[in-house]
């Protein structure tokens, strides 16, 4: 039965931001969700502003009384599970823990519950490589493979995945870890083909490619856009037409390379 | 291919599977994803039925995603996901993937004709999908603001 301090409140409400911003979330999405955790503590007076890489948060107490807060946000990665947890989150607090102002959490508590957010895996990591292998196999067959293309496609997939998630260590940007997984997925399905005969490359590559399409940064640059983010509609849009173009690159320049070499 | 036979029905649950992979590898958990894999194989299976009826390539794009992302706006709110995770996983199929690898195979063959014929699908394609999921999301918006009035 306590009230969270200015500084609590400020403290939590960026951190939920962050945790959305980060794992890709569209900007209104953010701005609604930090404006709500704010007024769930009792404190009405917010403006958020939120770009694909900083939030600004004001909060005010009374008309003396205002804080600002600035975050930048630098590796962004794909996690939906985390942004459906964080919603989750968000409407517990309102139903449960928070009435009028009046928390039955402690900062504590809400500091806890974040990091056990961020910490914890929906699934093992083997477990998603192997599903990586399952969306590139049947995309693979979806446009019209036969079994035995399946079956490469599926280790290709897996490969892929692998790979990506090991390039992952390294902190690269996203435009070049685009680069080199178009890039290993035509090198495997090339390297493959030489021991499984009778197989033809062209929809085990797409099925390859499609693993790592840009689909997030499209639908948020349209629904961010349509919500009037003039900002980040553009940013995201720009970022998704860049990452296609990556993966183009990366395809491009193995498959040339594999043409000079002769195969 | 005719609508509704075996070979349409096997499109759907590979595209379903394929969604399924998807949403696995993006960290999704619970039941809910079995719900994201079934709107996945909805949008294929909705594409290949318009195609057939309409033969045109970018009215069975804009249909399938409208009817795909009203389904979404729909079952997200029940099970209380964000819609646009929802939307995001849904239309990985038609994501115009394929297009830009013939593109740049194209291009390396050195048939620029294929390329550029290519590199416009691409571009239609996703202006196409971006139009539904802009209609949709607006004429949601414009529905939430009408009901809270009353």
């Amino acid at each position: 039965m306590n009230r969270l301090t200015l500084s609590e409140t400020i403290e939590i409400s960026m951190e939920i931001g962050r945790i959305l911003l980060q794992n890709g979330s569209t900007a209104n999405r953010v701005e609604l969700m930090m404006c709500k955790v704010c007024k769930i503590f009792g404190y009405p007076e917010t403006e958020a502003f939120v770009t694909p890489t900083g939030i600004f948060l004001t909060v005010s107490e009374s008309k003396e009384n205002i804080t600002t807060s600035i975050k930048r946000i630098e590796n962004r990665q794909t996690d939906l599970g985390k942004i459906t947890k964080i919603s989750h989150l968000v409407n517990d607090m309102e139903r449960q823990y928070c009435k009028e102002g009046v928390c039955y959490w402690n900062a504590d508590q809400f500091r806890e519950e974040l990091k056990h957010i961020e910490k914890e895996k929906a699934w093992p990591d083997w477990f998603t490589i192997l599903c990586g292998g399952l969306t590139s196999g049947s995309f693979c067959l979806l446009f019209g493979g036969s079994w035995m293309e399946f079956a490469v496609a599926y280790t290709v997939g897996v490969l892929v995945s692998l790979s990506l998630k090991l390039l992952g260590n390294l902190k690269l940007n996203n435009f070049l870890l685009h680069i080199l997984g178009a890039a290993l997925v035509v090198v495997f399905a090339k390297v493959l083909d030489i021991w499984v005969p009778y197989i033809k490359l062209d929809n085990i590559i797409i099925g390859g490619i499609m693993l790592l399409v840009p689909g997030l940064s499209f639908v948020n640059a349209i629904r961010d856009a349509m919500s009037g983010d003039l900002v980040s509609g553009t940013a995201r849009g720009v970022e998704a037409l860049f990452l296609a173009i990556a993966i183009a690159a990366g395809s491009g320049i193995m498959l040339k390379l594999f043409e000079l070499w002769g195969m | 291919m005719r609508p509704f036979d075996h070979l349409t029905m096997m499109q759907f649950c590979w595209s379903a599977l394929s969604i399924l992979g998807f949403s696995i590898r993006v960290n999704l958990r619970g039941w809910k994803i079995f719900l994201i894999a079934l709107g996945g194989g909805l949008t294929w299976a909705f594409y290949l039925i318009f195609l057939y009826f309409s033969e045109s390539l970018l009215f069975s794009v804009f249909f399938s995603v409208l009817l795909v992302c009203i389904y979404s706006e729909i079952v997200a709110r029940l099970s209380k996901i964000p819609v646009s995770v929802f939307v995001t996983c849904v239309i990985i199929p038609l994501v115009p993937g394929s297009n830009l690898y013939y593109a740049m195979q194209a291009y390396i063959a050195g048939n620029s004709t294929v390329t550029s014929q290519n590199l416009y699908k691409v571009l239609l394609i996703s202006g196409t999908i971006a139009l539904a999921i802009a209609v949709v999301s607006s004429v949601t918006s414009i529905i939430l603001r009408v009901k809270s009035k009353f």
